[in-house]
């Protein structure tokens, strides 16, 4: 039995799911022989456990064909079930226990016991619980969302893009035949055999929807039964051959997407650009069926609701037919700008060869409050990530943006964020001689603190304070690692690893040694805050000797009440975000700390990369309203900085200022980092050249990225009071967009305290 | 030179309206001239003053209580107002004022400090054809240090604007010339006595200063014309100011709409806006200005 809160909330979801459209009766029998299948297959090799599973899932999950779907596959998740991340059904074999109890609530009395008997099972064979029993054991490190600890870890694999390009080149019979090759040669290896029973559940799939689909026609209009006509005979052709229009081809990537349980979609542009302009060329399609087949994947992905994922990336360099590419981006973009989802998390990668054309119609996405497309500098990521995760640049040239920002990538690595970090609430911990003034539990993790008074100097402050910090990082390379080995022992991802390089060459599971590049990401939370409240503390005890470190956390431990000056002096120190070598050279330089001790560590563990990310969700705010008062000036339970950006309010000094803060952080050592503006539309859309000079002049100088909300203040303002007159506002939280009513308040006023350029 | 000081009460990145591109603008401190719709009241004295933020202050009377002389009063309300008789600036209460809602306005920089701040966005200016604007106040106010930082903005390749008055001894616009590329300069009304009455400004000095310029460079002019309801938002007035950029083939002309977005400062400095109108114009109201016959062969843009 686990000793920690099962129930406790794995993930953040914003948005909201759309219900399971099968009875309750029909659910609990689908988990009840979930649950029978893998006790069943308990001695079995994990390979065909899973994929035993896997068939009692599919194709039953599938839910029907709606109407505006041109192409199929919609698919259900209930509390018990097979996936790798938490915001679509769970991760391994899984229970979500606290959904499993929901779900438990609705059944009639007599049905009940039977969930009980469910519960107690995974109790023991939730891939995640038995993570957490091993790992979250003492007062350092807690599950994820659990906001009382400064570290929180997981087992989940997110952010796996998968090589579609291998897919489609084969279609399913050239992968039947390579496994088939594979297993004449290794008759015993149940990898492959497993394998190519994932294919007949994929080809099982793709019947049962060409039934659902000729099963609709009867009662269609005309226009509805020619479309469902060729939605079926894609999805006969692409069981037997390789996919040779367009809609065959996204036919066959998205429903191997949905049984892969993969959430983030990869360079689509490149994928499926040849074929559309193929069938555009041979007249099999027109510009505005083109576009209706993109608008239908768009609802398609936002219907997924996984709030903070479905990542589609267009543009940049490295691509294998950029000409055709092109085609589809151009459409795409058009697609964003009317569509004004919050998914998908539209993603284009810019370089020096960005055309006008694509910069324009970006800004004018962009413009219209869309909050995408989302902007990655090639020029700058590409040499950092081949540096940061040790390839070589014609690699590095796939990476790709998945979740809030993490990069992986396409169809060679993993790149899971499962540890993050809150580097302010250990600096709160740190100067309170190890007890976390939040709740008073001691988080020292075994280090020795000394007494404030014993720092006579701002350098020894500053390097125990790091040496602090080098027991959480040490702890955080090896939870990562140990959930690569605790999800190995359960499961081989199945449909992931056979489009994943090498897990075919091997003969191994993607976890079993079969991934080319094994990465990891960690997230770190409130590093601005922390660097703030640093060159706050060296420039008022040590520099000015205007106070002691004595009486500053003294201030701190009363929320400042009392000190009202004290408070205003660490506000005014020099804060990051603008232009100020030193609060940023400080954010610089404890940025390069972290990163650095990450990147070593990892490597150090087995990992071919382990990067910090500076990504963000809602968990600032989150995290922030579980951390006491900070240096900086910052409240206790206010809200932290967002990403890599300033803390709410303290850039004063213009959209330049700022960008050339954001700028001096070397790429190199992360693995994406969100950078955040905003403007109001007047400003945006009224000075379009300056605009566009701005964001140029920033990526010339070394910008990364670029996550623009243009928006009014006033809007926003009057939206908290009106929730019911903004239901599609769209905002950017700062890895994610969301709808704006639909935010807790707290967040809402995060995002109301960051400075908007007008 | 460089080393001089200079009264800068504000400086601006990201301004996009003072000049082309993305410009840095440098607020500095004195105006020779009083225009009651000044939207910098803080900058029309070349001393000193104090600046009470209301919205700021929380009414703690920490002012009242660490004034030495009494200059901090409490009014019949929760609000605290300033005896600028009696305030020595003596800035005892800015240091006790936990809001920070107080503070002495302007700061005295380096010369060397404020063009090393300029210097931080060059490569905006070079990307969008931007630089530096002085303004103010009045730059011309401050002519060694305006030099001073002109020439070093120049000796690192930045674009160099003026935004002035013209209303300044001819030798300092003859010093500045050489190094400046672009003048903005105001013509805030072409009838001499309303605008000696209304604002202390000499228009012969004035319309000599940029005669002169013009003559060296015409294309080195913009003119700009604040358009302010009651005072020169006459037809006469903007044909006398066309016409005078004809005769001196200035092609180039601003028209500002008047606005009130100074208003909030009138009280920071416990002064009224002594201005009547306050409804701010909007760009269609110009338009019939801008379209008139006389403005034919100009370059007029509304900002």
């Amino acid at each position: 039995m686990a000793k920690f809160n099962v129930e406790t909330v794995q993930n953040v979801e914003q948005s909201k799911k759309i219900p399971c459209r099968k009875p309750l009766l029909e659910q609990l029998e689908i988990m009840e022989a979930y649950t029978d299948t893998h006790r069943r297959f308990s001695g079995s090799s994990r390979e065909r456990r899973e994929v035993e599973c896997l068939k009692v899932l599919y194709p039953r999950m599938f839910r029907p064909i709606e109407p505006q779907d041109l192409f199929a596959g919609r698919l259900d998740f209930l509390p018990i079930g097979f996936g790798c991340v938490t915001s679509v059904g769970g991760v391994g074999h899984y229970c979500v226990f606290r959904k499993l109890r929901q779900f438990q609530e609705q059944l009639p009395g007599g049905l009940k016991p039977r969930v009980d008997d469910l519960y107690r099972y995974w109790l023991d064979h939730d891939v995640k619980t038995q993570f957490n029993r091993d790992m979250i054991v003492d007062d350092t490190m807690g599950m994820f969302i659990d906001t009382a600890f400064p570290l929180i870890a997981t087992a989940r694999l997110s952010g796996m893009m998968l090589d579609y390009p291998k897919l489609l080149a084969n279609g399913v019979p050239g992968m039947r035949k390579i496994l088939s090759d594979h297993i004449a040669a290794a008759p015993d290896n149940d990898f492959y055999r497993a394998g190519l029973e994932c294919l007949d559940i994929l080809c099982d799939s793709a019947d049962a929807l060409r039934k659902d689909a000729l099963g609709q026609m009867e009662g269609s209009d005309e226009v509805r039964k020619a479309q469902l006509q060729e939605m079926a005979d894609a999805l006969e052709n692409i069981q037997h051959r390789v996919p040779c229009t367009f809609i065959e081809a996204l036919q066959l990537f998205w429903l191997y997407a949905l049984l892969a349980g993969v959430i983030n979609y990869g360079r689509l542009d490149d994928l499926l650009g040849p074929y559309l302009v193929a069938d555009l060329n041979a007249g099999r399609l027109t510009e505005q069926k083109a576009y209706d087949f993109l608008k239908s994947l768009w609802t398609m992905i936002e219907n997924r609701r996984t709030t903070v994922n479905g990542r589609i990336i267009v543009g940049g360099k490295g691509r294998r037919h950029p000409k055709e590419a092109d085609v589809f981006m151009h459409i795409a973009l058009k697609v964003c700008h009317d569509c004004r989802y919050v998914e998908p998390q539209f993603t284009l990668r810019i370089d020096r060869d960005t055309t006008e054309q694509t910069w324009d119609e970006a800004l004018d996405a962009l413009g219209c409050g869309a909050t995408y497309p989302t902007l990655y500098n090639d020029e700058v990521n590409v040499p950092a990530v081949s540096w940061g995760m040790r390839v070589d640049e014609k690699t590095a040239e796939w990476y790709v943006p998945f979740g809030c920002t993490e990069f992986v990538i396409q169809g060679q690595s993993t790149g899971t964020p499962n540890i993050c970090i809150n580097l302010l609430k250990l600096l709160t911990i740190f100067m309170n001689g190890g007890v976390d003034p939040m709740d008073g539990i001691r988080k020292d993790a075994g280090f020795g603190i000394k007494a404030l008074e014993e720092y006579t100097d701002f350098d020894k402050f500053y390097a125990d304070y790091k040496s602090f910090l080098d027991i959480y990082l040490d702890k955080s390379a090896q939870a990562q690692y140990y959930s690569y080995q605790v999800m190995n022992r359960n499961v081989s991802f199945l449909f992931n690893s056979l489009l994943t390089d090498d897990c075919i060459e091997r003969g191994k599971a993607l976890l079993d040694g079969g991934v080319r590049y094994l990465g990891g990401t960690c997230e770190i939370y409130g590093s601005i805050n922390a660097s703030d409240s640093l060159e706050a503390l060296k420039e008022l005890v040590f520099d000015r000797h205007k106070y002691t470190l004595r009486e500053i956390h003294d201030a701190m431990l009363h929320n400042f009440e009392g000190s009202g000056i004290l408070r205003r002096d660490c506000m005014a120190c020099d804060k990051y975000g603008n232009d100020l070598d030193t609060a940023d050279n400080m954010a610089n330089d404890l940025y390069e700390f972290v990163a650095k001790g990450i990147r070593d560590r990892g490597i150090k563990v087995g990992m071919q990369y382990f990067l910090v990310v500076i990504s963000n969700n809602q968990l600032n705010t989150e995290w922030g309203n579980a951390t006491a008062a900070s240096p900086d000036g910052r409240l206790s339970g206010m809200y932290m900085n967002p990403a890599n950006n300033p803390q709410g309010g303290a850039n004063v000094s213009g959209p330049t200022a700022m960008l050339n803060s954001l700028a001096k952080f070397d790429a190199r050592y992360h693995a994406g980092s969100v950078q955040n503006i905003k403007f109001t539309p007047a400003m945006f859309n009224g000075n379009r050249e300056m605009i566009k000079s701005l964001f140029r002049t920033y990526f010339d100088r070394g910008g990364c990225h670029l996550m623009v909300t243009v928006v009014d203040k006033g809007e926003l303002e009057d939206a908290m009071v009106h929730p019911e007159k903004y239901p599609d506002l769209i905002v950017r939280v700062s890895g994610f967009s969301a709808v704006f009513v639909e935010l807790p308040r707290n967040v809402q006023e995060e995002l109301l305290s960051r400075v908007l350029y007008d | 030179m460089i080393n001089l000081n200079v009264r800068v009460f504000n400086i601006e990145r990201f301004a996009i309206h003072d000049g082309p591109g993305i410009r840095t603008v440098v607020f500095m401190q004195g105006c020779p001239l009083h225009c009651p719709w000044c939207s910098n009241p803080e900058s029309q004295t070349f001393a000193s003053i104090l600046i009470h933020n209301e919205i700021k202050c929380t009414h703690c009377g920490s002012c009242i209580s660490s004034c030495p002389v009494g200059a901090a009063i409490r009014t019949d309300g929760p609000s605290v107002r300033f005896d600028r008789g009696k305030c020595n600036l003596c800035g005892k209460c800015v240091e006790q004022c936990p809001g920070g809602a107080i503070r002495i306005s302007p700061d005295e920089m380096k010369c060397s400090d404020v063009v090393s701040r300029i210097l931080r966005d060059r490569d905006y200016y070079a990307h969008s054809g931007g630089g530096v604007t002085f303004s103010g106040g009045e730059a011309l106010m401050q002519p060694d240090a305006l030099l001073a930082m002109l020439k070093a903005c120049r000796d690192e390749g930045v674009h160099t604007a003026v935004e002035t008055s013209a209303m300044a001894p001819r030798t300092v616009i003859d010093s500045i010339l050489p190094y400046t590329d672009l003048f903005l300069a105001d013509i805030k009304h072409t009838d001499a006595d309303k605008l000696h009455r209304v604002t202390g400004g000499d228009l012969d000095l004035i319309m000599g200063n940029i005669s002169a310029i013009a003559a060296c460079d015409p294309g080195k002019i913009r003119l700009r014309l604040p358009c302010i309801p009651g005072f020169n938002l006459e037809r006469g007035h903007f044909q006398k100011a066309y016409a005078f950029a004809h005769s001196n083939c200035i092609k180039g002309i601003d028209l500002l709409p008047y606005h009130t977005l100074g208003l909030g400062k009138y009280n920071q400095i416990g002064e009224q806006y002594g201005y009547g109108q306050t409804t701010p114009l909007s760009r269609a109201e110009l338009e019939p200005f801008a379209s008139m016959p006389e403005a034919q062969g100009l370059d007029i843009k509304i900002l």
